[in-house]
């Protein structure tokens, strides 16, 4: 990997974001992409233990279920491995929701207060308590941090003259986010046709080498900083324990 | 260990000699109820 990078925010929110690198090669921007989706270690219940199940579902539906819940994961707090324990007692008629799980640490809680769980009618009773174990996606989905994470090219646009008079334009499709004369505009900004920006232009597109835009997501149990930044800081950790494996 | 009665939902419990029969109403269909034991699931 080059000395040199760069990095340049687009859009900045807490689960979701898109941000340009510049100067990665493309085996480093693939290697944080699958370092987000199965490296960062993430909580989710790992095993549920059956007070009272009076639902309709059998107890390994709805432990699948409740193994699906995103729970925040505060970072550096938790080592792979180690247990959180959540309760969950909700008696019918009505829906358990995520939000009725109870957790032991307050670090720790549901990402989302309203993912169903199941239907509970009259006399019907689910009472619960779980083990949530922090591990990684490539262990098993359900720990996965980065849902939605991908990246394209940064394109470049270049006018390289006019189209002749009368000529049907067609509609020439991007996606992600363009460099035009030394911006960076979003496709969604002009619906993603470029003869909507430049009509009547004849238009060029370059993949700019080396420049990279994600988009990445996060299912909630940490925000994207802290996403990106463990996914890097397991890329490096592991670089480290190969440069000592092999005495370099 | 008892059963339910599937006809007058009463709890049953079985004895060597009356054979498989609610004592209540006579109905010989009866249900085995879930143990109460908590239940280890693993989350696949």
């Amino acid at each position: 990997m080059s000395e040199q990078y760069e990095v340049e925010f687009i859009e900045r929110g807490d689960r979701e974001a898109t941000f340009l690198v510049r100067g990665v090669t493309p085996a480093f921007a693939n290697g944080v992409r699958r370092a987000m989706l199965a490296d960062v270690p993430t909580l989710s219940i790992d095993e549920v233990r059956v007070v009272e199940n009076s639902s309709v579902m059998f107890d390994e539906q709805i432990g699948l279920r409740l193994g699906l819940v995103p729970l925040t994961t505060p970072r550096d707090e938790f080592s792979e491995g180690e247990t959180v324990t959540l309760a969950l007692d909700v008696e019918g008629p009505g829906t358990a929701y995520s939000g009725d799980l109870v957790s032991s640490d307050d670090l720790v809680s549901p990402a989302e207060e309203n993912v169903p769980i199941i239907d509970l009618k009259e006399g019907q009773r689910l009472e619960i308590e779980a083990d949530a174990v922090m591990d990684t996606g490539k262990e098993h989905a359900k720990h996965q941090g980065g849902v939605a994470v991908g990246y394209r090219h940064l394109q470049r646009i270049e006018v390289v003259g006019d189209n002749e008079a009368f000529e049907q334009d067609d509609p020439r499709i991007v996606r992600g986010v363009i460099e035009a004369e030394g911006e960076l505009v979003p496709a969604e900004s002009f619906g993603n046709d470029l003869t909507n920006r430049y009509e009547g232009k004849e238009v060029e597109v370059h993949d700019v080498p080396n420049a990279f835009v994600f988009d990445v997501e996060t299912d909630g149990s940490m925000s994207v900083d802290d996403l990106v930044l463990a996914a890097v800081d397991s890329i490096g950790d592991r670089a480290d324990e190969l440069a000592a494996a092999v005495q370099l | 260990m008892t059963y339910k009665c599937s006809r007058c939902k009463r709890d049953v419990s079985l004895d060597e000699y009356g054979g498989v029969r609610c004592p209540y109403c006579g109905h010989r269909v009866l249900l085995k109820e879930r143990s109460r034991d908590i239940k280890t699931v693993p989350v696949e």
